[in-house]
């Protein structure tokens, strides 16, 4: 199978001319990617994710590591000649060619006949929706549109890996969602395996096989959406998923015990003695109600609603528990008869909880 | 609103045309007067006996025009060659010491062509280069090398590496991403480069002079006596042919560059 495995690739930028900063460095990644998947590289801006696409890409030297698609070492190779494809964040049609000979460029390159490629153009054009518009010029179409284009100019000579620099994000959130099915229809049709680089954990999520989070140069965690949400490896991934219901503890005698004391439950044996985070995800803490008995294998704890606000569909509503601040998303019809300052009462499963080792 | 601007307008256009235009009136009146003397307004007389020794064979003006547009076109295809790779690297790479090349590539517009001049003849003399077409397209690049440098400097400034990086992922080579994508977006500048090359290459008198050593004819060259104490009348019919030349050689780019962006969007636009 021709997987792209990314074998230790690193990449230093020399000292930047303001002394302060250190300069950025990729520290080297490990990471295979399976024929036909849909990987995404989740991170804040500035955390190296382009740079690893552009490494891949070959638009920029790696220092170290290889780069391998199936049995081809790639490492060598110019960008233009690894077939793969880009879509940047801007569309970059070139602006003096029609819709579909930008479309047909690619296979232009690859010395194709004229009528042959204005055909798989034309064809590649309808299946992202723009079946009339070949013969216009990129500045008469709006940006989505144009971002379609884009796509339809990547996919149409059959590349090996489809590179995604954020391409969805100079769009309105609606074109947004629209682009996202479409993408997601597609890459399903053509079997291509796709490298996705997004901020957007919404979009991450949508459109993925498997994420990888990435902070500060580091390749973070490797997983499913799923996973990633319910077992992250480390505060920071927590964090940047949007878990901010954070608790430090400590584990001894196989109890966790939270540093206020609220927290006090027995974890299981495989869990390392010492310092813990406590990590609860917001949907998990409900708050209990008069016809549901004390469950077995749940904790309570009790506070004070300090906020509230709907949030489509549900309330995110701010607990007070300790010393610690508590997002919950509650129910709309729970959530109608509380009210700020109220004291409320919080119930976790113990399945729903998840601690990491510091 | 439009009334103060609409009579604004016309205020412009009518300084413009003093400016511009009324010069040109005693030029035509001067080339077509016979003996025009003061206090007379207008001449006493007129003829076209200088307009039939300009453009009669034996002046040499057709051959000089000829030579004139020659050598133009010659040095501006050479800038064009060398403007191009310069105006990449100048906006593209950052290496030390840039501002000195950019320093001595822009010299030639402050710096008087006469300065160095002087110093080309003498080793133009050594090489055998004086009295030649050759010697004066050389010699002619230095002041106009500038202007074209600095028109495609601007139009690769705003060209971000990013097209040439989609267009490398759709895999073009570097030929392929040159003709398809670098040129187009140049096109402009260089147009605007070369213009400014071709003017500048036609008013040159001194250089001209002084390499071509009186051998090289070009419109100046056969201009210059007459202003300087000729016959004045015979310089006005220089002059006008001199505009007319400059001006047809402007336009003539201009509808060339025209018919291409037609061409180009017909023959997409039906393809």
């Amino acid at each position: 199978m021709s997987d792209l495995r990314i074998i230790n690739i690193e990449k230093q930028y020399p000292q930047t001319q303001q002394k302060s900063e250190p300069a950025f460095s990729l520290q080297p990644v490990r990471l295979t990617i399976k024929q036909g998947e849909f990987f995404s590289l989740l991170g804040p801006s500035g955390c190296g994710k382009t740079t690893l696409l552009k490494l891949v890409a070959g638009l920029l030297p790696a220092d170290n590591g290889e780069i391998w698609v199936g049995d081809d070492n790639l490492t060598a190779v110019a960008p233009e000649d690894r077939r793969f494809a880009m879509v940047f964040q801007q569309s970059l049609l070139f602006p003096h060619m029609t819709v579909e000979d930008n479309v047909a460029f690619g296979l232009k390159m690859q010395k194709i006949s004229k009528k042959q490629r204005l055909a798989d153009a034309h064809g590649m054009l309808e299946h992202v929706g723009l079946g009339g518009y070949g013969s216009r010029f990129p500045d008469e179409l709006s940006g989505g549109q144009q971002q379609r284009v884009a796509l339809a100019r990547a996919l149409v000579a059959n590349p090996r890996v489809l590179l995604m620099d954020e391409p969805f994000s100079a769009l309105d959130p609606s074109l947004r969602e629209e682009m996202r099915e479409l993408l997601s229809r597609i890459q399903k049709e053509f079997r291509v395996t796709v490298l996705f680089v997004t901020h957007d954990r919404e979009e991450a999520f949508y459109l993925s096989d498997r994420i990888g989070v990435m902070s500060e140069g580091t390749l973070l965690q490797v997983g499913k959406a799923k996973k990633l949400y319910e077992q992250p490896v480390s505060a920071k991934v927590a964090l940047f998923l949007g878990l901010k219901n954070i608790i430090k503890g400590t584990v001894a005698d196989g109890r966790f015990s939270s540093s206020d004391q609220n927290f006090e439950f027995l974890v299981e044996d495989t869990i390392q003695t010492g310092p813990c985070l406590l990590i609860l995800r917001p949907e998990a803490l409900q708050p209990v109600t008069k016809a549901a008995a004390l469950h077995p294998d749940s904790i309570q704890v009790s506070g004070v609603i300090q906020q509230m606000r709907f949030n489509h569909g549900f309330y995110s509503v701010k607990v007070k528990v300790g010393s610690n601040k508590l997002d919950c998303s509650i129910a709309s019809q729970q959530a109608e008869e509380m009210v700020p300052g109220q004291k409320i009462d919080l119930l976790v499963k113990l399945k729903d909880i998840w601690l990491i080792v510091e | 609103m439009k009334k103060p601007r609409r009579l604004l307008n016309s205020i412009l256009f009518l300084l413009l045309f003093i400016v511009i235009g009324l010069p040109f009136v005693p030029l035509v009146l001067s080339s077509v007067s016979f003996g025009w003397q003061w206090p007379n307004v207008l001449p006493e007389s007129f003829s076209f006996r200088v307009w039939e020794y300009v453009l009669a064979g034996s002046s040499g003006t057709w051959s000089a025009v000829g030579v004139s547009l020659l050598i133009a076109f010659i040095v501006t295809a050479v800038n064009i060659l060398l403007a191009v790779p310069a105006a990449n690297a100048l906006v593209r790479y950052s290496l030390r010491g840039k501002w000195l090349i950019e320093a001595i590539v822009f010299a030639p517009i402050i710096i008087p062509p006469f300065v160095a001049v002087m110093g080309i003849h003498l080793t133009f003399l050594r090489l055998g280069l004086t009295e030649t077409i050759f010697g004066v397209v050389l010699a002619h690049i230095s002041p106009t090398l500038p202007y074209m440098v600095r028109a495609i400097m601007i139009s690769y400034n705003t060209l971000s590496v990013d097209w040439e990086n989609q267009a490398r992922m759709l895999g073009a080579g570097p030929i392929s991403r040159f003709a398809h994508v670098v040129l187009p977006h140049l096109l402009p500048g260089i147009a605007a480069g070369a213009s400014l090359s071709v003017l500048i290459s036609l008013s040159q008198y001194l250089i001209t002079f002084i390499i071509g050593s009186g051998q090289v004819v070009t419109l100046p060259i056969l201009l210059f006596p007459f202003i300087s104490g000729g016959d004045p009348a015979v310089a006005s019919a220089y002059s006008l042919l001199y505009a007319g030349i400059a001006i047809m050689a402007l336009v003539g780019m201009d509808i060339a560059l025209k018919k291409y962006y037609q061409n180009k969007k017909i023959a997409t636009g039906k393809g």
